[in-house]
C-alpha cells in the first residue's frame, strides 16, 4: 500500500501519534487528557446529518493533484478549474497530493475550515461496501460489517448504556428530556435498541408536538394478551407514554430557548430544479440550536437532507456548477455555517459536534444523463469547535479504482469510535456495549490532545493551550486555550534561537475556553514559539509565519 | 408446526371479521355477519369477485376524464395543470378504496403499488401514474410474472428509476439494481464483495444492458396488446424492415452462477443492432431467468405474508408456510390467486394450527394510515359529498390526503425507491408506522371523523353518531349502555377486550361512573323528542375514546 501523508495538524509538533498508512492513530485508549476535553460532565451533543441518497464526493471535494484525470472521467459534470465558477481551493498550504477543491457553492464550509472548525476524513468505507441505499445506510447505523444484521443501532446501544432503564426510568430529574431526537417523520434504525422501543423520538417542532399530544389518548390497557397482538399493544403503549412525558419538556425547552440574530439560509440563489431550491436543513438546525439554548439535555439529534441520489441531472446540462447537487451542497454548507455561528453566539459552541453521513459515494465516471451511479468510498465531514480541524487521509487515487469506484482507506468505525470515546467520553464498558471496543486502538485523533513541545507542565490538568490556527499563518493567528481560573494572560513570541521577539499586552482571561487573536506584524517569515502564561500555568506552541 | 391445512366449517364472526379486516379495506357489521355463515371456500369465492373496471378519474374543470384510455372517446383539452390532476387521481384512487366491496381487488392493487412504487415528484405525469395503477388493478388477481414483464417497461416505472435513460452507449444501472434487490429476487447475504448470493454486481450490469433502449412514451399511444394500457416504447427506426432496436445494447450478456451462467443475446441482428423482436425476446428471457430461480417466489411470498399475516417470519414459518406457498406460486407459474387462497383459508391464518397463543396472529398487524382513515369511514358508512368538486377538494385534497401524510403516509411520494418504509424496512416493518407524531395524528382522526354533524364540516363529511346508533339497525336497544359498548368494541376492534377493559369504556369513559340508568334516562328523553346534546356528547366521547387507543391501531 502506498504511504499516504497526514497533513494539516494544528500544531507542527506531533505528539507521538503513530502514523499508519498516513492516518494518525491514537495508540492510547482512554487517554485521560483526551477525556478531559470531552469531560466537563460530558453532556456533549452530537448532530448527525444524513445526506440521503449517496453524496457524490468527487464533485464535493475535487482532488486537485489529479484534476485532468478527474475531468476526463466526468467531463459532462466536472467542476471547472478556471473562471468565476471554479472550485474553491480548500487549503493551499497542503502538499499538492492532499489538496482539494471545494464545490464553488460551499463558501460556508471553507470559512469553517479556516477557523479550524471543520475536519474532513477522506475515503471512508468498510470492507465489501454495499451499494444499496437501504443496506448501506443500515450497516452504518448498525455500526457493523457488511454481513451483519443487528436489530439495533450504535447510537441506540450507546445511549441505552448511558441511560439504563429506558423507558421506565425516564424521564427523571437527571435526564428529563428525550435522549435522542430525530427530526422528521420516521425513527431510523440508528435509535433502535436491541429490545423495546427506540431510545429516540421524532418530532417536527415542539409546539406542534405539544398541541398534538395533549389533546388525545386514553387510559392504557392493563393486560396485554399473550399473542403477537399483545406484543404490538405493548409497543404502542410505550410510545404513547413517552410522547406524553416528553411533550411538556420539549415545549418548555422551546419556549425558554431562542436563537441569536444569525440568519439561516432559506434558498439556493442560483439555478436548480424547483424541488431543490428550498433549504431543508436550516429549519432543523435552527430548531436544535434553540432547544439546546432552552436547556434541552438531549444527546443526539438526527437530521436529514435528501435528494443526493443523483443518477441523472446531477448538474445543469449547460453549467456543471449549477443544478440539483450544487443546491444540496449549498444548503449543507450554508446551513451548517449558520448553525455554527448561532451556537457560538448562544455560547453553545463547545458542546456541539456536527457530522455528516451518507450511505456511499458515487461512481467516478459520470453517465450520459449528467449524473452518477452508486459508488463506494466517501468522505465524512465533521464540524465544531472541539475538533482539531483539517483533512485526514489524502486524495483518493483515481487511477486505482475498484470497478469504477473509489477504494476506501479508513473504516467508518475509526471515526465513530473517536466520536463515542473522545467526544462523548465513553467508558470502556460503554464502548463494549456500543460494539466499538475493538476499534478503540485504531480510532482517529479527531479532537486533539493538549499540544505543545517539551517544557509544558503536563500536571496542570485543566489549564491547557490548544493551539493556534491558521498555522502556518500570514498576518494573524488565533490562539485557543482553556483556563481553570480567571487571571491575566500573557502571550510572548520567541524565535528559534530563544530570543523574545514580540510581546502582547496582557489580556484578562476568564474561566473556560477562549481565544486571542495575535497580530503578527513585524515578524519575518519563519518558525517561532508562541508562549502563553497565566498564573502558574504556561504553555507554548510552534507557529510558522509565511 | 405452522399449518397451511385449510380450516373447516363456517367461519363464525371472529374469523369472518379477521378475514375481512385483512383482505378488504374495513368491514361493516353487516359484512362481518354475512361472512360469518360462510365457509372459508365460500368466503374466498366472494372475495375474488371481479368488480367492473372503474370509470377513470375526471378533471374538475372539464368534467371529463383526461387519461383517455383507448376504449374511451378522446378527452377535450384539459385545463387543469398536472399538479391538480395528480390530486384528482389520488382522490380517485382513494375513492376506489373507500367504496370497494367485500373483495380483494383494491387490496391487491394497493399491495402491488407498495411493492412496485412510484413517486409523483419524479415522474410528474398523472397519466402515467394512472395507467400504472390500472395495470395493477388488471393483474390484482392475476399473474405476477406477466405483470412484472409489463411493469419493467411501464412508462411511470421507466421514468421513476431511470429506465428511460438506460441506453447502449451510456447504461444507467438504477433500474436493474432495484429490480433485483427490491422487486423480484431480493438481496441475499453478501458472501464477498459484489456478490449478494442471489445476484452479483455483474448480473446487475448485464441485466442493465438487456433493459437498454426503452423510453417513456408521452403520447400514451402504444397500448400493450394484452392489457390495452399504454406502455413505454422500444426506440427504433420504424421505417426500416426489420426494425432495429436503435438504443438497445446488441451484445452478449453473461450472467453469474447465481443464474446458472445464463447467456442472453439477440436472436437476430440487423446492421449490428438487435431487431426489435430480438430485443423484446431478450427482455422476456431476462424475466424468465429471474423467475426460474426458486428464491424469487420466496421473496414475493414473504412480501405477501407480511402484508396479510404478520411482520416477523420465524424459521418455523419460513419452513412451514413460506416454502409451501412459494412452491404453489411456482407451480402455478406465478398466478397470485392460488397462493392467496391457500394462505387465507389456512389454519395458520386463523391461529388454529397449534394451541399456543403467543404466536397468534389475529390483530397482530399495525394498520397503515389508509386503514385507519378508510376503516373508520367504512365501518360507520359515513357519506362523502356527491359533488365531485367537494369530494375531491374538500374531502380528499383538503382533508384525507393531509391526514394520511400526518399519520406517516405521503401518498405517491415514498421516501425512496423501495416504497413506503413500513412495507419493507427491516427489522420493524409495520411498527414504523408508529412514532410519537404519527400516533397522535392517528388518534386525532377521531375528531375529523366526528366533525360537527349539524353544520357542514370542513371536510364535507362527518359521522353523525347519534343517527348511526339510532337508525343503522346495529344497536337493538340504544338505551342499553352495556350493549352499546359491547357492540362497538367488539366490531371496531381487532383485539378482544377483557372484562376489565370493557368496563373501563363503559364506566369510566361512557357513564363517567354514573349508574346505567343515567344513560337509559338520557336516551329516552332524546328518543321521545328531546334535544340530542347530551347523548351526542356521550356517544362522541365513547367513539373517540375507542379510536384513541392502542387496540384501534391493529387489524
Amino acid at each position: 500500500m502506498n504511504r499516504r501523508r497526514f497533513i494539516r495538524n494544528v500544531s507542527l509538533a506531533t505528539t507521538g501519534s503513530v502514523i499508519l498508512s498516513g492516518v494518525p492513530l491514537r495508540a492510547l485508549a482512554g487517554n485521560a487528557q483526551l477525556q478531559q476535553i470531552a469531560a466537563a460532565g460530558n453532556d456533549n451533543v452530537l448532530i448527525f446529518v444524513q445526506l440521503h441518497g449517496g453524496n457524490d464526493a468527487l464533485n464535493t471535494l475535487i482532488p486537485l493533484d489529479q484534476y485532468n484525470l478527474y475531468y476526463n472521467y466526468r467531463a459532462n459534470i466536472a467542476i471547472p478549474d478556471h473562471g468565476t465558477r471554479k472550485f474553491i481551493n480548500m487549503d493551499t498550504t497542503l502538499p499538492l497530493v492532499d489538496q482539494v477543491g471545494l464545490h464553488p457553492d460551499m463558501i460556508g464550509f471553507k470559512q469553517l475550515y479556516d477557523q479550524g472548525k471543520a475536519t474532513i476524513v477522506q475515503n471512508v468505507g468498510y470492507p465489501d461496501m454495499n451499494m444499496s441505499h437501504f443496506r448501506g445506510r443500515d450497516i452504518v447505523f448498525m455500526g457493523g460489517d457488511a454481513g451483519d444484521y443487528y436489530s439495533s443501532g450504535w447510537m441506540g446501544r450507546f445511549l441505552d448504556h448511558e441511560y439504563p432503564g429506558y423507558p421506565d426510568a425516564y424521564p427523571n430529574p437527571t435526564m428529563p428530556d428525550p435522549i435522542g431526537i430525530e427530526l422528521g417523520n420516521v425513527i431510523s434504525l440508528a435509535f433502535h435498541r436491541e429490545a423495546g422501543i427506540p431510545i429516540g423520538i421524532n418530532i417536527h417542532n415542539p409546539e406542534q408536538f405539544y398541541d398534538l399530544i395533549t389533546n388525545v389518548g386514553v387510559e392504557p390497557p392493563i393486560l396485554f394478551p399473550d399473542s403477537h397482538a399483545g406484543d404490538e399493544l405493548r409497543y404502542l403503549m410505550e410510545f404513547e407514554k413517552k410522547s406524553n412525558q416528553y411533550a411538556e419538556r420539549l415545549k418548555l425547552a422551546y419556549d425558554n430557548g431562542s436563537n441569536s440574530a444569525t440568519s439561516y439560509p432559506e434558498a439556493y440563489p442560483l439555478s436548480a430544479p424547483e424541488s431543490f431550491l428550498h433549504n431543508p436543513l436550516s429549519g432543523q438546525l435552527k430548531l436544535i440550536a434553540r432547544l439546546l439554548k432552552g436547556g434541552l439535555k438531549t444527546r443526539i439529534f438526527l437530521c436529514r437532507i435528501g435528494g443526493f441520489d443523483t443518477h441523472g441531472e446531477q448538474v445543469e446540462s449547460y453549467d456543471s456548477t449549477l443544478g440539483a447537487h450544487a443546491a444540496l451542497l449549498y444548503h449543507l454548507s450554508s446551513a451548517i455555517k449558520a448553525f455554527q455561528d448561532d451556537l457560538a453566539l448562544l455560547g453553545l459552541e463547545d458542546k456541539v459536534l456536527t457530522m455528516t453521513f451518507t450511505e456511499f459515494g458515487r461512481r467516478v465516471y459520470s453517465n450520459a444523463s449528467y449524473g452518477t451511479d452508486h459508488g463506494s468510498a466517501t468522505p465524512i465531514f465533521l464540524f465544531g469547535k472541539g475538533l482539531k480541524g483539517g483533512i485526514m487521509g489524502t486524495n483518493p487515487d483515481l487511477s486505482d479504482l475498484n470497478q469504477g469506484n473509489l477504494k476506501y482507506a479508513i473504516d467508518y468505525r475509526n471515526v465513530y469510535t473517536s466520536v463515542v470515546q473522545d467526544w462523548f467520553g465513553a467508558s470502556d464498558e460503554a464502548m463494549q456495549a456500543t460494539g466499538f471496543d475493538e476499534w478503540t486502538s485504531s480510532k482517529l485523533d479527531l479532537f486533539g490532545s493538549p499540544t505543545g513541545i517539551p517544557g509544558r507542565d503536563f500536571t496542570n490538568n485543566n489549564n491547557r493551550l490548544l493551539g493556534c490556527y491558521p498555522n502556518p499563518a500570514v498576518n494573524q493567528t488565533t490562539l485557543d486555550f482553556f483556563l481553570q481560573r480567571t487571571g491575566s494572560v500573557h502571550v510572548e513570541i520567541y524565535n528559534t534561537s530563544g530570543r523574545l521577539v514580540k510581546r502582547y499586552d496582557p489580556v484578562a482571561g476568564q474561566f473556560g475556553y477562549q481565544s486571542i487573536v495575535l497580530n503578527l506584524d513585524g515578524l519575518e517569515n519563519g518558525m517561532y514559539m508562541v508562549k502563553l502564561a497565566s498564573g502558574k500555568f504556561s504553555g507554548s506552541v510552534q507557529l510558522l509565519k509565511q | 408446526m405452522a399449518s397451511l391445512n385449510p380450516i373447516t366449517g363456517q367461519l363464525g364472526e371472529k374469523r369472518a371479521a379477521h378475514l375481512l379486516r385483512r383482505s378488504t379495506w374495513g368491514p361493516t357489521i353487516t359484512a362481518i355477519k354475512d361472512f360469518s355463515s360462510l365457509t372459508a371456500d365460500q368466503a374466498l369465492n366472494t372475495l375474488f369477485a371481479n368488480p367492473p373496471v372503474p370509470a377513470p378519474p375526471v378533471d374538475l374543470l372539464t368534467g371529463e376524464s383526461w387519461v383517455n384510455p383507448p376504449a374511451h372517446p378522446a378527452a377535450t383539452l384539459s385545463n387543469s395543470e398536472q399538479n391538480d390532476l395528480i390530486n384528482y387521481f389520488m382522490s380517485w384512487h382513494l375513492e376506489q378504496i373507500r367504496r370497494s366491496g367485500n373483495n380483494l381487488k383494491e387490496r391487491m392493487t394497493w399491495f402491488l403499488h407498495t411493492h412496485l412504487p412510484v413517486a409523483w415528484s419524479v415522474v410528474n405525469s398523472s397519466e402515467a401514474i394512472y395507467y400504472q395503477n390500472a395495470l395493477f388493478r388488471h393483474y390484482a388477481y392475476g399473474n405476477f410474472k406477466v405483470l412484472f414483464k409489463k411493469i419493467c417497461i411501464d412508462n411511470a416505472m421507466l421514468r421513476y428509476i431511470d429506465g428511460e435513460t438506460n441506453d447502449k452507449d451510456s447504461p444507467n444501472e438504477n433500474f436493474a439494481r432495484e429490480m433485483f434487490e427490491l422487486y423480484s429476487i431480493g438481496r441475499g447475504p453478501q458472501i464477498e464483495e459484489g456478490n449478494y448470493t442471489n445476484y452479483t454486481e455483474n448480473d446487475i450490469k448485464a441485466a442493465c444492458r438487456v433493459l437498454t433502449g426503452w423510453r417513456f412514451d408521452d403520447t400514451f399511444s402504444n397500448p400493450d396488446p394484452d392489457t390495452g394500457i399504454p406502455a413505454g416504447v422500444l426506440e427504433t427506426e420504424p421505417l426500416l424492415d426489420p426494425a432495429p432496436a436503435t438504443r438497445h445494447d446488441p451484445g452478449i450478456k453473461t450472467f453469474s452462477p447465481a443464474f446458472q451462467n445464463h447467456i442472453i443475446q439477440p436472436a437476430e441482428l440487423v446492421n449490428e443492432l438487435a431487431t426489435t423482436d430480438a430485443a423484446r425476446q431478450e427482455f422476456d428471457d431476462l424475466i424468465e431467468m429471474i423467475f426460474n430461480q426458486p428464491e424469487t417466489a420466496r421473496f414475493i411470498v414473504r412480501k405477501l405474508y407480511r402484508f396479510f399475516m404478520y411482520y416477523q417470519i420465524s424459521t418455523e414459518v419460513e419452513t412451514d408456510v413460506i416454502e409451501p406457498l412459494a412452491a404453489t406460486f411456482r407451480n402455478g407459474d406465478y398466478e397470485l390467486r392460488p397462493v392467496l387462497e391457500q394462505l387465507l383459508k389456512s389454519e395458520h391464518f386463523y391461529d388454529t394450527d397449534n394451541a399456543v397463543t403467543s404466536d397468534d396472529n389475529l390483530g397482530a398487524i399495525i394498520k397503515s394510515p389508509v386503514e385507519v382513515v378508510m376503516g373508520g369511514l367504512r365501518f360507520f358508512g359515513v357519506e362523502l359529498p356527491v359533488s365531485l368538486n367537494d369530494l375531491y377538494n374538500k374531502s380528499y385534497i383538503g382533508g384525507i390526503l393531509g391526514f394520511l401524510k400526518d399519520e406517516g403516509l405521503d401518498l405517491y411520494e415514498p421516501i425512496d425507491v423501495a416504497g413506503y418504509p413500513p412495507y419493507h424496512q427491516e427489522p420493524s416493518f409495520n411498527r414504523d408506522w408508529i412514532t410519537p407524531n404519527s400516533l397522535a395524528y392517528r388518534y386525532h382522526f377521531s375528531f375529523a371523523l366526528l366533525g360537527n354533524a349539524i353544520e357542514p364540516s370542513d371536510f364535507g363529511f362527518a359521522l353523525d353518531i347519534v343517527d348511526w346508533v339510532r337508525n343503522s339497525g346495529y344497536i337493538a336497544d340504544p338505551s342499553d349502555a352495556t350493549l352499546l359498548v359491547q357492540t362497538l368494541t367488539t366490531y371496531m376492534l381487532a383485539v378482544e377486550l377483557n372484562e376489565e377493559r370493557r368496563n373501563f369504556f363503559l364506566n369510566d369513559v361512557f357513564l363517567e361512573n354514573l349508574p346505567l340508568t343515567t344513560w337509559q334516562t338520557e336516551w329516552s328523553l332524546y328518543d321521545s323528542g328531546g334535544d340530542d346534546i347530551v347523548v351526542r356528547d356521550r356517544l362522541e366521547t365513547l367513539v373517540s375514546a375507542i379510536i384513541q387507543t392502542p387496540e384501534y391501531q391493529l387489524i
